[in-house]
This record gives structure tokens, C-alpha cells and sequence, in this order.
């Protein structure tokens, strides 16, 4: 008994080692950001690099709002992420439930399709893109960003492979009771997929918060521009301004992570037991 | 008779699956695979954006494969895939498995390996570079010289020794976007099964490969996919390791989407970057193929 | 359904197809129109040919102009130059745009593919995205213009001629930079050497730098710093006026790669590997305060003036000499780099667009750029005196700017961008001791007469 419990600590004691190295690993560059949002520029990328700086700048946070308008980039930015997250949410889970549930003509095809277009670099159809949103009238407008991110086949594919993983026999049984396809969708499969739908949430949210080139190419307008964009102006021709970019980059940083850390509670197990038992 | 109420009832669950994906296809169908189908178009073509576009055949084709930097960034792509994803996969999984357990600060640890990805690139690539600098003083070089006794690299700036630092940092980078995927899949797994397990006497090793493996099985088809997706897609890491302070990427760290950027952008020939495109789309449908069929085989089980 | 599958998108297909096509359709029209605007804008010129030149748009009614550029807030020019020419203009109001300054050319070449923008004018930031516009047949050639307004296309320097493409101007210059070499004087004065001087041979040059370089570790002193980019080095060979770089024989670089290499091995430079990797941008270089010279643009002075100002840099006293010079040649000759307007074919004012530009680009705007402290591409010896006058400039380093020769650091050439592919990745294995010097240069010739054939 008490050689189990020695084992334990052993195991244990190797485990939070492990985490603790990771950790260390995985905060480097954190770190390195809030001690650069503290330089001054041109002491920023000068080796051997300084942790802790003598004199902490701690005007280059109050800098960031008053060069730019970053206010304004930073509530057009959190505008389009929860719109195109609602939607990306919405229309993929539900089009994921045909694809994972249902027996239709050309599923696999159509399913191909979705993967395939992932597949593509945007780089190579942004400007026939471009010129077809531009016709439409939708240039220098916020619905072309949220057209672009909202239907996109990465969504739906996630939400596919998890409903995979929901034995098929739960759908069955409730189609005996009578009940519609879409209410098994809403009332069986939406409950179950928390997770899924937790990590699609914070992937959409990373992506259209940290989106650039998109929003660089259609929105001209100063007044409808990204948090993005406006970090990227402190990348200008003839300077660089770090300092401020690192700062403005761990503000832009704080919603990514309340998200993350919020979201990441439905990743529990057995929340599936208990409703097969069920 | 029997058989028109059949393909009745058929029609219908075809239109009720049609409903459920209208939303999301529409979307998708007109904004973005309209446009990639011109693009696939574009390729028999010379297009520079602005003038005609003209037919020219197969010949941004041959060109390309008669092109050195294309070439070379075929090779690239393919030999950097080849290690990023199944080492990303690896270390994606392990990181998920030791996250799920009871462990006191989960939720940081989840949060901090999640970091790499969210932080900003400029960040993460000045650390990197700091650490993997091709001077002697940087930190891996004091350990290769001191603790093993092994000559100093160059690192990002030799061509020997580059694309080793573009694959060793993207895992780095991306390990915690795939355990997020992997965590959500491990929820998915019914703790029945693990109990069954238990009863027939298998070990934790046991329980890992005949309980969580097969049941992550549609979560490991995605993970693969995208992730080979993604490395054949690789492009803005290049520029930050090896493109540096002018920007220059050599034809030892040339991958295929930023040779694609190059012929779009830099040069206006849309048409070679559509062929380049293509040459990329090829060879991730036979992967996906190939991945598919097996994905289909575990269903039947 | 497979086939339903293929027809369905054989039809969005086709409807892209469509669209594309209206998009190409209007493309050719353009130019169509192109001869019709200007027949309409003649008649009107006719009409008051009494007037003052500059008056002739403005009888007509409220006009919008939209500027493309880039750095928006942080360029000092801009908002001077619209109110000036807005006191004389009532009616024209000027929107600027700013698309960015790390993809201004991207973002503006697919604002302006098709034929649906709505820019009447165009920064043009450097000359492959020029050329890029100029193929795409974006931008209108102004030489009809320029000939009816009578500009004189000498008072540019030469530039303009750097950049005519078959026998065509697309774009009319307003900022110019040149290089010349900065020096650290705290650095001079403390290793008891003389300033370096306007007219040094490169051999001397060379010299000065090994004479005050220091390479104790932990207290070094680089004798020269040379920025990343190739033109810090490919590009001095040209300055003897023999060669172009879009010669297709690159064997002139030769010493000056050899005189750079022999630097870094010891120690008077910083190592080009570690300064690539590590990103150091010149201005923190240079501002570290152990830097004798660097050669680098005129657009640097400002940058270095405000830091001092504002007491970032460890640099107090600080000149500029011209940059040195091969044996046998004039001194003055020296790069240059320029900022230009265009006017894009789809723009919805033409007339109006070409008066702004002419008003930047001439003698009115020059004097503006030069109120700012910045080197218009219009200019002269009264030119420097207003910008040498600039608080914070060295007052003995107005010499510097004067030049005799220019020679733009890409000249327009309809391959720009696929040489400049092929001269930088042999510049990276030069620097990165990859490959030879002379293994380099053969690449080089190599590679650009490959393009050139084609």
C-alpha cells in the first residue's frame, strides 16, 4: 500500500515537472511581449535581450489609443468576430448534422467538396474574389468580412467528425418516439457537441480576431478598419515602431484568452455517458 | 406503388438533408467555391488581374515544372509535411491525454499551451530567433557546444539546417491548437468503455491504445487532414524565420504558398499561381482520398 | 446526384465566369473612353484660356478626389500638401486612403485590377509596383499632359527618365531620397580619427571604418553597419555610371561584395546572419551608439533627428558625408529612391486628378515637401537650404545632399520584380557564406539573362 502511494508521488512528482517545463516553454514568448510593450523601440531586438527593463515605458500603453484610433479598430473588430462566430456556429453545426446523421444523394461528394476547398490558398482566389464582392457592391464593407469568414468548410467539417463520434443509436431511438430530424438535431445533438462547439467557438474567435489580410484588402475606409490593421500601422515605411505594437498586441491578446479560458470548462469528460446511459 | 411512397420517403429525407446544409452551402458555394473554380480556370490562363484573360493550355504547367524556385519549393513543402504532421500529432495527443487527467491548474496549463498559437506571430518568431540565433551566444548553440559537445548551427540562416528550424517551431507553435481538437474528441469517448476495460484487467497503456485510440478515430481523421492542410499551406512562418529583416526567403526554405504569393503578388501572373495552386490541391485530395477510404472502413466496422 | 452535382457547379462556375467577364468587358472600354474624356477636358480648357492655369477646375462644381497611400498619420506631408492645394481650390475636397504601408503594393494592385476603383490618384511606392501597374495597364501615361502643361521633365534630375517605359511616363516623382553616409561624430571624436569627408574613395572609406572599429567583446565598435538589404552593397557598383542593374552581368559588384565580406570576417560590420534572424531594424542599429557609419536614405534624417529629440537614441552629435566613391569618378553620385503620383485609367476625375498631381509633383509642392524637411523630387540649392535650416540637422552636413549623379535603385524595366527575385536570394548566399562571390555572380548573370530572354 504504501509502495502504491510512494509510486504515486513518483508519478506525480513527474508529471507537474513535465507541466512545469512545458509551461515554461510555452510562456517564453509572453513574456518577452509585455517586457517589449515595455522598450523602448530600438532597445526591442538587441541581443543579449534584457527581461526586465530598467526603465518600464509604461507610456507606450497609453500611446496606443491616442496615435490611432485603436478604440474604434478594436470595437469593428469585436463587431465582426461575434457576428461571424454566431454564424459560423449556427450554420455549421447544422449543416454538419446532415453530413454526420443523414443519408442523402451525393453526401460524400458534396462532403469532398467542403475538404477539398480548404485545401485552396486564399491567396490564389482573393482577387476574382475580390472583384465578384466588388461587383455586388460589397467592397469597404463589414458584411464582405463577415461573408467571407462566416461559411467557411472548416467549421463544418469539426462539427461533422464530432457528431461521428455520437453513436448513431441515439438518433435512432428518438426518430421511433416520432420526433423531426431538426429536433433531434436541436434537443439531442446541440447539448452533446458542448465541446465541439467550444473549440469551433474559440477557432473562429482566434481566426476573425487575428484576420489581417482580408480586412487589409476590402476594408479602405478609416473609420471600418481591424484592431489588426491598426497594429500594423505601427509598421510604418521608414520605422518600426515595436514598443507599441507588443503593447497593443497584449491588449489584443486579453479577449483571445478570457475566451479560451472560459470555454475551456466544457472540456470534461462524461458528458456523453450520461446521456447513453440515459 | 410500394415503391413510389420508397422513393417518396427517399425524396424527403434527401430535402430535409438539403435544408439542413442549404445555409452554410449557399454561403460557401457562392462567395467561396465559385470564386476557387475560377481560379482553377485561371490556370489555363495568362492573367495579370486587369487585362483579357488569354487561354495559353497547359503551359503554365510546364513552365512551372521547368521552374528551379518552384521546384525546390515542392520539395520543401513535402519533406516539411512529412515531419510536421506526424510529430505535431504525436505531441498534440500526448499534451491532450496528460491535460485530461485530474490534475491541479489544468486549466492554466491548457491556457498556456494554447499560447504559442494566439500569441503574436512577431512575438513568438523574435523569441525563437533569440533563442536559435546563428551567433554562438544564443542559448541552443551554449547547449549544443557545452552539454553535447556538438559544433554551433546556423540554424534559419544555413540551408542545410533551415527547414529543421521552420519544422522544430511550428510544432511548437501548433501542438496546443491541435490538443484543444484532441481535448473535445477525448470528451466525446464514454467512460463505460474505460469501465468494461477496467473489469477485463487492462492497464492504463491497455486502456490507451484498445479504448481512446479507435474511439478518437474521426477526431484523428480531422486532425490529420488539417494539419496536412495546413503545413501545405505554410507561409507566414517562412517569411518571419527565414525571410528576416529584408525579407529575402531563399530557394533552400521556398515553399509552395509563398511561391505562390511571389507569382501572384510580386509578378501579377495569377494564371501561374493558379497552376501552383493546383499542384498543391492535387496532392492534398489524394491525401484526403487516401484518408478517406480509411475513415470509411472504420465506419463499417 | 453526382451529375446534379457537376451541372451545379458548372453553373456557379459560370456565373463567375460572367462576372469576370463584365469585369474584362468594361476593361477594354476604358481606354475607349479614355479619348473622350480628354476631348471634353480640351474644350473646357479652350474656353478659359485666359484664366489662370490653376483656375480651370475649379469653375466646375464640388469634386472629391481620392488619394491612395500609405502611413496616413505618421507621414507629415500629406495633410500640408491638401491644404495647400485646397486653399486654392475650394471646390476640391481630398480624401486620403491609406491602404497600408507593409502591402501598399498588393493592396493596391487589387484595388485596381478589373475595372471597378474608384481612385483618381495613386502613390506609386516603388518601381516594381509601378511596373506592376503600368503592365496591368492600371495607370494612364501622362507624357500628353506634361507636354501641354509644359512641365520640364529636366528639373527632376534625370529620375523621370529612369522610369519612362517604351518611350512612356506613367507616373510624375514628388519625393525623392538619395543615400549618403551618416557617421556617429562621439565615435570619431573618442578614437581620436578625423570625420569621414565628402569626397573618400571606397578604398579610403574602407580604411576609416577598420581605423575606429573596436572588437573587444563587450565593448565593441563597429567601424560600418550595412543594413540587410542588397542595395547597401550590390548596389554601390553602379555609382560609376558603366553599369545598370538590370544589366545582366553583375561582375561589377565583385569588390564591393569582397571589401564588405573581409569586414564582417573581421569584426567592422555585424554579422549578416545574426542581423537577419534577429531583425534589427538600422535605426535601433544605429541608435545603440557604437555604430561609426552607415550608409542608408536621405528619409532616415527624420527618424534620427526625432529620436535624439526625444532622447531614445545613445547618439548625440551625429553628419552625413556623401557616399564614397570608385576611383576616377565625380563625387556626389549616389542611389535614389522615389515617390511618385499616378493617375489610374478608371479614374472617375482625370482632369481634376492631373492638377493635384501637377501641383505635388511641381514647384508649389516642393516647396511643401521641403517645409516638412522632406526631399522633394523637384529640386534645387534653395531646396536644401530650406530643409537644411530643419531643427536638429547637422549644419555641417548640408553639403551632403547635394548631388551630381543619381541612379534609381531599381530602374523601370518590365522584369523589375523577377531580377530583383533573382539579385536578392545571391545577395542572401553572398552574405549568408553560402556560396562564393564569384559562384554568386555567375548565378546571377545566369539567372537574370534567363529572364531577360524570355
Amino acid at each position: 500500500m504504501s509502495s502504491k502511494s510512494t509510486n504515486r508521488m513518483i508519478h506525480n512528482i513527474i508529471i507537474y515537472f513535465l507541466l512545469i517545463l512545458l509551461a515554461i516553454i510555452m510562456l517564453v514568448p509572453f513574456v518577452w511581449m509585455i517586457s517589449s510593450s515595455l522598450k523602448m523601440n530600438k532597445d526591442i531586438f538587441v541581443i543579449p535581450y534584457e527581461w526586465i527593463t530598467k526603465e518600464p515605458k509604461w507610456r507606450n500603453y497609453i500611446d496606443i489609443w491616442t496615435k490611432i484610433p485603436l478604440g474604434r479598430y478594436a470595437m469593428n473588430t469585436v463587431k465582426l468576430t461575434v457576428v461571424v462566430t454566431f454564424l459560423q456556429i449556427l450554420t455549421s453545426s447544422f449543416a454538419a448534422y446532415a453530413f454526420a446523421k443523414l443519408q442523402f444523394r451525393g453526401r460524400n461528394a458534396l462532403f469532398l467538396a467542403y475538404i477539398a476547398t480548404i485545401a485552396v490558398p486564399w491567396q490564389v482566389y482573393m482577387v476574382p474574389q475580390f472583384l465578384f464582392m466588388r461587383k455586388l457592391g460589397l467592397a469597404d464593407t463589414h458584411l464582405a468580412i463577415i461573408i467571407l469568414q462566416a461559411f467557411s468548410a472548416f467549421g463544418v467539417f469539426l462539427m461533422r467528425q464530432f457528431y461521428e463520434g455520437i453513436p448513431d443509436s441515439l438518433c435512432e431511438a428518438a426518430r421511433i418516439d416520432g420526433m423531426s430530424e431538426y429536433g433531434i438535431y436541436a434537443h439531442i445533438m446541440l447539448p452533446l457537441s458542448k465541446p465541439a462547439l467550444s473549440t469551433l467557438f474559440i477557432f473562429t474567435f482566434v481566426n476573425t480576431w487575428n484576420d489581417f489580410l482580408g480586412p487589409l484588402i476590402y476594408l479602405t475606409t478609416d473609420t471600418k478598419k481591424t484592431l489588426q490593421i491598426g497594429i500594423k500601422m505601427f509598421i510604418s515605411q521608414y520605422s518600426a515602431e515595436y514598443g507599441l505594437i507588443m503593447a497593443a498586441s497584449v491588449i489584443s491578446l486579453i479577449p483571445v484568452l478570457i475566451v479560451f479560458m472560459s470555454l475551456q470548462k466544457y472540456f470534461v469528460a462524461g458528458i456523453t455517458t450520461g446521456a447513453v446511459k440515459g | 406503388m410500394n415503391t413510389q411512397s420508397a422513393r417518396k420517403r427517399r425524396m424527403r429525407q434527401n430535402l430535409t438533408a438539403y435544408s439542413f446544409i442549404a445555409p452554410n452551402f449557399l454561403g460557401f458555394a457562392i462567395f467561396t467555391l465559385g470564386p476557387i473554380i475560377l481560379a482553377f480556370i485561371m490556370a489555363f490562363m495568362e492573367w495579370d488581374g486587369s487585362n483579357p484573360m488569354k487561354f495559353v493550355g497547359l503551359s503554365n504547367f510546364t513552365n512551372l515544372f521547368h521552374n528551379e524556385r518552384f521546384m525546390a519549393a515542392l520539395v520543401n513543402t513535402v519533406n516539411y509535411s512529412l515531419f510536421t504532421v506526424p510529430l505535431t500529432l504525436v505531441a498534440a495527443l500526448g499534451l491532450a491525454v496528460l491535460l485530461n487527467q485530474q490534475i491541479k491548474g489544468r486549466t492554466f496549463f491548457r491556457t498556456v499551451t494554447f499560447f504559442p498559437y494566439v500569441a503574436s506571430l512577431v512575438a513568438v518568431a523574435a523569441v525563437w530567433n533569440m533563442l536559435f540565433t546563428p551567433a554562438k551566444g544564443g542559448l541552443m548553440n551554449q547547449l549544443l557546444m557545452n552539454v553535447f559537445h556538438a559544433a554551433p548551427l546556423k540554424w534559419a540562416a544555413s540551408p542545410d539546417t533551415v527547414m529543421m528550424t521552420i519544422v522544430l517551431f511550428s510544432i511548437w507553435k501548433n501542438m496546443g491548437y491541435y490538443m484543444v481538437i484532441y481535448l473535445a474528441g477525448l470528451q466525446g469517448i464514454s467512460g463505460d468503455l474505460y469501465e468494461a476495460a477496467a473489469l477485463d484487467g487492462a492497464n492504463s497503456i491497455q486502456k490507451f491504445w484498445y479504448v481512446t485510440l479507435p474511439q478518437l478515430k474521426p477526431t484523428t481523421f480531422f486532425v490529420i487532414i488539417m494539419l496536412t492542410i495546413s503545413c501545405f499551406k505554410i507561409y507566414d512562418i517562412v517569411y518571419m524565420l527565414a525571410g528576416g529583416s529584408n525579407g529575402v526567403v531563399n530557394k533552400s526554405a521556398m515553399v509552395l504558398v509563398y511561391y505562390i504569393y511571389e507569382e501572384a503578388f510580386r509578378n501579377w501572373k495569377l494564371g501561374s499561381a493558379s497552376a501552383a495552386a493546383l499542384v498543391l490541391f492535387a496532392i492534398v485530395l489524394v491525401v484526403t482520398l487516401i484518408q478517406f477510404r480509411g475513415e470509411k472502413n472504420y465506419a463499417n466496422d | 446526384m453526382k451529375k446534379r452535382l457537376i451541372s451545379m457547379l458548372a453553373c456557379l462556375a459560370l456565373t463567375a465566369v460572367s462576372v469576370m467577364g463584365c469585369a474584362e468587358a468594361a476593361a477594354p472600354s476604358a481606354p475607349a473612353a479614355e479619348p473622350a474624356a480628354d476631348e471634353a477636358a480640351a474644350p473646357a480648357e479652350e474656353a478659359a484660356p485666359a484664366a489662370e492655369e490653376a483656375a480651370a477646375p475649379a469653375e466646375g462644381d464640388a469634386i472629391t478626389l481620392k488619394w491612395a497611400l500609405w502611413d496616413k498619420d505618421t507621414t507629415v506631408y500629406y495633410q500640408p500638401l491638401i491644404d495647400a492645394y485646397q486653399a486654392a481650390h475650394p471646390n476640391v475636397t481630398i480624401e486620403m486612403v491609406d491602404l497600408g504601408s507593409t502591402d501598399y503594393s498588393t493592396v493596391l494592385g487589387t484595388q485596381l485590377s478589373g475595372s471597378g476603383s474608384d481612385f483618381d490618384v495613386v502613390t506609386i511606392k516603388d518601381v516594381p509596383g509601378y511596373v506592376t501597374l503600368v503592365n496591368k495597364g492600371a495607370i494612364e501615361p501622362l507624357d500628353d499632359l506634361i507636354a501641354q502643361d509644359g512641365i520640364d521633365l529636366s528639373k527632376y534630375s534625370g529620375v523621370t527618365d529612369q522610369v519612362t517605359m517604351d518611350g512612356k511616363l506613367y507616373e510624375l516623382p514628388f519625393r525623392s531620397d538619395i543615400w549618403v553616409l551618416f557617421y556617429n561624430k562621439d565615435v570619431f571624436d573618442k578614437a581620436g580619427v578625423d570625420y569621414p569627408t565628402n569626397d573618400m574613395t571606397w578604398d579610403e572609406y574602407d580604411a576609416l571604418a577598420r581605423k575606429i572599429t573596436d572588437t573587444t567583446p563587450g565593448s565593441e565598435v563597429y567601424g560600418a553597419h550595412y543594413h540587410t538589404w542588397r542595395s547597401t552593397i550590390q548596389l554601390d557598383g553602379i555609382l560609376d555610371g558603366k553599369h545598370t542593374i538590370v544589366d545582366g552581368t553583375y561582375d561589377f559588384t565583385k569588390p564591393y561584395y569582397d571589401m564588405v565580406l573581409a569586414q564582417q570576417k573581421d569584426g567592422v560590420c555585424m554579422d549578416y546572419a545574426t542581423l537577419k534572424t534577429q531583425g534589427l531594424h538600422y535605426s535601433a542599429a544605429f541608435a545603440q551608439g557604437n555604430i561609426g557609419m552607415l550608409n542608408m536614405g536621405s528619409w532616415f534624417i527624420a527618424t534620427l533627428i526625432k529620436g535624439i529629440q526625444d532622447g531614445e537614441y545613445n547618439v548625440q552629435n551625429w553628419g552625413m558625408v556623401k557616399y564614397p566613391h570608385a576611383e576616377g569618378v565625380e563625387p556626389g553620385s549616389t542611389l535614389s529612391t522615389i515617390t511618385g503620383l499616378a493617375i489610374p485609367t478608371t479614374a472617375p476625375n482625370k482632369d481634376a486628378a492631373w492638377d493635384f498631381v501637377k501641383f505635388v509633383s511641381t514647384e508649389e509642392g516642393a516647396a511643401v515637401m521641403a517645409g516638412t524637411g522632406n526631399i522633394p523630387a523637384m529640386t534645387n540649392a534653395e531646396i536644401v537650404d530650406i530643409i537644411a535650416q530643419m531643427d536638429g540637422f547637422p549644419a555641417d552636413s548640408k553639403e551632403a545632399l547635394i548631388t551630381s549623379h543619381t541612379y534609381l535603385e531599381m530602374p523601370a524595366n518590365e522584369k523589375s520584380s523577377e531580377i530583383e527575385t533573382v539579385l536578392n536570394e545571391q545577395h542572401d548566399n553572398i552574405m549568408n557564406e553560402i556560396s562564393t562571390v564569384d559562384e554568386a555572380i555567375a548565378a546571377m548573370n545566369e539567372g537574370v539573362q534567363a529572364i531577360l530572354a524570355q
